[in-house]
């Protein structure tokens, strides 16, 4: 683990409205590192996201990313990050090869629509527009998306909100060959096992501010060490394993 | 710049293809108005002015026969031969314009060996006195033709009756330019506001903008694409009217095809400031509907606004739709350059630029 690739300093966001949704958050994100932004939903993890993905003007703070200053460049800045958006929405009435190929020409890249598909293992819905997917296959799609100017980092909003065990087991893969190939994957999301088995550090949020930083293994003995007894005793196995264990581990859609 | 370039190219090329795969997109812009031309165009060739003729004749002579050949060679006539019964049903219902019985007696000899005199009856429907009169003039000529040769009697006062060859014009040269405004305007509107607010509120917007091109290009291309589709529909529905209902085209097609595309690009400016201010579906549809309800029907499109008060012609002089559709049609009808319609192109230009500052204002792309 090396250099920070994103730097963010004292970020805020407060809207015209005088409400503020981000009160000054400051982190740092490694290069090759999976960082999750854990918290419950309206604690400002996907404002924090935009702000430096440069969707979202920056009240006060400030983003350097890969040594780029997010407010000064925003545009440098896309072109060296892929980002997932909690809605995965796309152009109605395209198909996967043709929403690919128009996302590489917008970076100004020639990546292979096949190739992106086949990391994602959608090759055979090359054809289909997004309606047709199931849920997994279109975080699958959206993550594809993100891959096409061979981004230094990845940006991805609750990517397994709404799937089910088996596709989400099967995302969790997908990021993990991601970061095996070295890009960056700074995601949020509320499921704290997936936190758990996918982050190397995690921030949790709650109303627009950062309580806590650390890799997860150490937030647990902190909290171990003062003197934390579970509620009920933790078995070995949990249900999830029993669902997984009956219904199989191959996705279904 | 090749940046630019690249995302504009590519971006076009998936909004021409989303736009023909919408099948509610082309089912608006193209079969709609295709449709309209088609009834209005079939609507105003065969109430064209030939009177419908039903002929019943009774009588055995050679007279009648001569009288019934007579009616079928008038052009203005549609004749057609059957019982009294059937065509005193047809008058009933309003089919037809004159019912025409010719007696049994009619040109039999009397007693002394010459043609009896007799008469004719007609019926016309009262409702519709103008083609029953008409008819019965015409009628009227045949007979005294007919009595003129039988007594042999010279023909002192005839009329010499000499085609001249005019444009022509027909309703559906009035009817076509109208409503190929009006696809134009629904085009610049309906098609802009819609597709854009829902890429707004899916969020497909917004993953454009997650990319490094500039959100303008993107606008840039929906505008290239709805040029293309205007280009399109004033191909298709001139020709559809030149082909199928003689419509006529006088003045320099090139212009013609210039002011529609000014047209297009004045109406997505209108487009693009509802689609803009819009926040979803449901706020486009009322704002969209207020702008062009009023248009479709006072902008001298359908029906000619002389017949207007004063005091609304004044004002619907100054309609953007007026504009392109009086242009539009002085160049079909009359053959009218560029030069002579600086007036509408004026307003056209002074309008697009007006809701091109207020589409700049009001734009929110969330």
């Amino acid at each position: 683990m090396a250099e920070a690739l994103l730097l963010v300093k004292d970020l805020r966001k407060t809207y015209i409205n005088g409400f503020e949704a981000v009160k000054g958050v400051s982190f740092a994100v490694k290069k090759g590192e999976v960082f999750g932004i854990l918290g419950p939903n309206g604690a400002g993890k996907t404002t924090t996201l935009e702000m430096i993905e440069g969707l979202r003007p920056i009240t006060s703070g400030s983003v350097i990313l890969d040594g780029i200053d997010v407010q000064k460049d925003p545009y440098a800045v896309k072109e060296r990050i892929g980002i997932q958006l909690q809605s995965s929405s796309f152009f109605p009435n395209l198909n996967l090869v043709e929403l690919l190929r128009l996302f590489s020409d917008l970076y100004l890249e020639s990546s292979d629509p096949m190739e992106l598909l086949r990391e994602v293992d959608l090759e055979e819905k090359a054809k289909y527009q997004v309606k047709q997917l199931s849920g997994g296959q279109k975080q699958r799609f959206s993550i594809a998306t993100t891959m096409v100017n061979k981004p230094v980092a990845i940006f991805l909003d609750e990517p397994t909100t709404g799937l089910d065990p088996q596709a989400r087991r099967n995302l969790w893969g997908l990021v993990r060959q991601i970061q095996k190939k070295g890009t960056t994957v700074i995601m949020t999301t509320h499921y704290m096992e997936e936190a758990q088995i996918l982050c190397n550090r995690v921030a949790v949020m709650d109303e627009g501010n950062i309580i806590a930083q650390d890799t997860p293994e150490k937030l647990i003995r902190e909290l171990l060490g003062r003197g934390f007894v579970p509620k009920q005793k933790v078995e070995p196995a949990t249900l999830e394993d029993v669902f997984i264990d009956l219904t199989g581990k191959e996705i279904r859609d | 710049m090749k940046r630019t370039l690249i995302s504009l190219r590519s971006l076009t090329v998936a909004s021409t293809k989303m736009y023909f795969r919408n099948k509610a997109a082309i089912f608006f812009t193209m079969f709609v108005p295709i449709a309209f031309i088609g009834v209005f165009g079939l609507l105003s060739t065969s109430s064209g002015s030939s009177l419908t003729l039903d002929v019943t004749n009774n009588s055995p002579s050679q007279l009648s026969h001569g009288v019934v050949d007579a009616l079928k060679n008038i052009k203005a006539f549609k004749v057609t031969e059957t019982t009294q019964a059937d065509s005193t049903d047809k008058l009933g219902k309003g089919k037809i314009d004159l019912q025409v019985v010719i007696p049994e007696s009619f040109g039999q000899p009397g007693a002394d060996g010459r043609i009896a005199p007799s008469q004719i009856e007609t019926y016309y429907n009262q409702a519709k006195p103008q083609n029953g009169q008409t008819a019965n003039l015409i009628l009227g000529q045949v007979i005294s033709g007919i009595n003129a040769k039988i007594s042999g009697t010279p023909q002192i006062v005839s009329l010499k009756a000499v085609g001249v060859q005019t444009n022509n014009l027909g309703a559906i040269d009035f009817l076509l330019p109208g409503i190929l405004a009006i696809s134009i305007m629904q085009l610049g509107i309906f098609s802009v506001a819609f597709a854009f607010v829902s890429l707004k509120t899916t969020g497909a917007l917004k993953r454009i903008q997650a990319t490094p091109t500039h959100p303008a290009n993107f606008i840039i291309a929906q505008a290239v694409t709805r040029l293309i589709i205007g280009v399109l529909q004033v191909l298709i529905l001139t020709g559809m009217g030149m082909w199928l209902f003689n419509f006529h085209l006088v003045g320099n097609p090139f212009e013609f095809l210039g002011v529609a595309l000014l047209g297009v690009l004045l109406f997505l400016a209108f487009g693009f400031a509802v689609a803009g201010y819009a926040k979803d579906e449901n706020a486009a549809a009322p704002i969209a509907n207020l702008v062009t309800f009023p248009m479709l029907f006072l902008s001298g499109t359908f029906f000619p606004r002389d017949a207007f008060p004063a005091w609304l012609n004044t004002i619907t002089n100054y309609f953007p739709l007026t504009y392109l559709a009086d242009a539009l049609r002085r160049i079909a009808n009359e053959g009218a350059h560029l030069s002579a319609l600086v007036p509408d192109l004026l307003g056209m230009t002074i309008w697009g630029i007006i809701m091109f500052i207020v589409a700049v204002r009001v734009f929110r792309w969330e």
